[in-house]
């Protein structure tokens, strides 16, 4: 099982510095083409939501069977608080804690 | 090309540029350090191994990747699953490399592919808002900086991690999702920023709802973002 989880590290350690290396190895002499610029700017702003927004809307069984959407469940509301207080450019700490504190409230009280 | 030689100017040259690199970052030294601390205590909290944590941090240096990947090691994603998400995150770096790479023509080949280990969005943004192309010596006291806030961060937090017990109950179960979330809302400039996030969201939660697994990510993800950089105009990036 620990085996696992470094070679699950050692693996992500490679394939990160494959993003690394690269092109700062070979001097790179001209600037990426104007549209693969943009792709490689918008794959985290795509990316990160599609990780977050499941993991804030799709309720699941025991086994990790989807079994609905949690729509006005706690999480939501962190979810919301937290993209209001980033795009506001608070604080990065800041903002986790409000999200965080937002669902723990919500819970005790419901 | 101007800046070819560089590695050439004197010593006492790269030395002041590795001290103002490393001054410049001063700024960014206690959020960096509280994004590692973040980072470490959630981690633990997770179910990893302190060296584990600090392995990964030294080994992957990638903030927002290793937020990614802990929770699915959590759940007993694939290590297949969890690698290619990593490498989809970290595909910027692609960009900053080329970005830096002809202020560093001149340094030895073995030098490059240790700085390459540094890159990181901090640092990247601080040394082309100095100069553009940056000055590679500032952009290596920069990484030092930021570097060595993030690695400090993650031990102090997996020192932390181990002291709360019943996470849910502070709601930090949802600490994940929120990191993913602050990263995403920093970076919403304009309107079609906000489109990308929004459309990809909204189709992984379709895909989740109907693909086991955690493919929707990776699905949605790269499918947003081409049809983005597909359609969008390309001098904004």
């Amino acid at each position: 099982m620990r085996g696992q989880v470094w070679a699950t590290i050692v693996g992500m350690a490679v394939v990160t510095y494959l993003t690394r290396a690269p092109l700062l190895m070979i001097l790179a002499r001209r600037p990426l083409a104007p549209r693969l610029r943009l792709w490689l700017r918008m794959i985290p702003l795509a990316v990160l939501p599609a990780l977050a927004l499941p993991l804030v809307l799709v309720v699941r069984n025991a086994d990790g069977t989807p079994v609905g959407f949690g729509l006005g469940h706690p999480p939501l509301w962190g979810a919301i608080v937290v993209v209001v207080l980033a795009s506001l450019r608070v604080n990065f700490l800041a903002t986790v804690v409000a999200a965080v504190a937002t669902v723990a409230v919500l819970r005790a009280l419901g | 090309m101007t800046q070819t030689g560089r590695s050439a100017d004197g010593p006492a040259t790269s030395r002041t540029a590795v001290r103002d690199g490393l001054v410049a970052s001063l700024a960014l030294v206690p959020s960096v350090f509280v994004y590692g601390t973040v980072f470490g205590g959630l981690a633990v909290q997770a179910g990893l191994r302190s060296l584990e944590v600090l392995g990964m941090s030294l080994l992957v240096f990638a903030g927002a990747a290793q937020f990614v990947a802990v929770p699915m090691i959590a759940a007993g994603v694939s290590p297949l699953a969890i690698v290619l998400t990593t490498y989809i995150v970290n595909m910027r770096h692609y960009l900053m490399a080329a970005t830096l790479a002809p202020a560093f023509s001149g340094f030895p080949r073995a030098w490059l592919a240790l700085i390459a280990h540094g890159i990181n969005d901090e640092s990247f943004a601080v040394a082309v808002a100095r100069r553009n192309p940056p000055d590679p010596w500032f952009f290596i006291g920069s990484v030092l900086a930021v570097g060595g806030s993030f690695f400090v961060g993650v031990v102090v937090g997996t020192g932390l991690g181990g002291l709360v017990s019943d996470p849910a109950r502070w709601g930090l179960d949802f600490a994940f999702p929120a990191v993913f979330l602050a990263l995403v809302g920093a970076q919403l400039h304009s309107r079609a920023d906000w489109l990308v996030a929004l459309t990809s969201g909204v189709l992984a939660v379709a895909i989740a709802l109907v693909l086991p697994g955690n493919w929707h990510i990776i699905i949605a993800g790269v499918a947003v973002s081409a049809v983005a950089a597909l359609v969008l105009d390309p001098e904004r990036a």
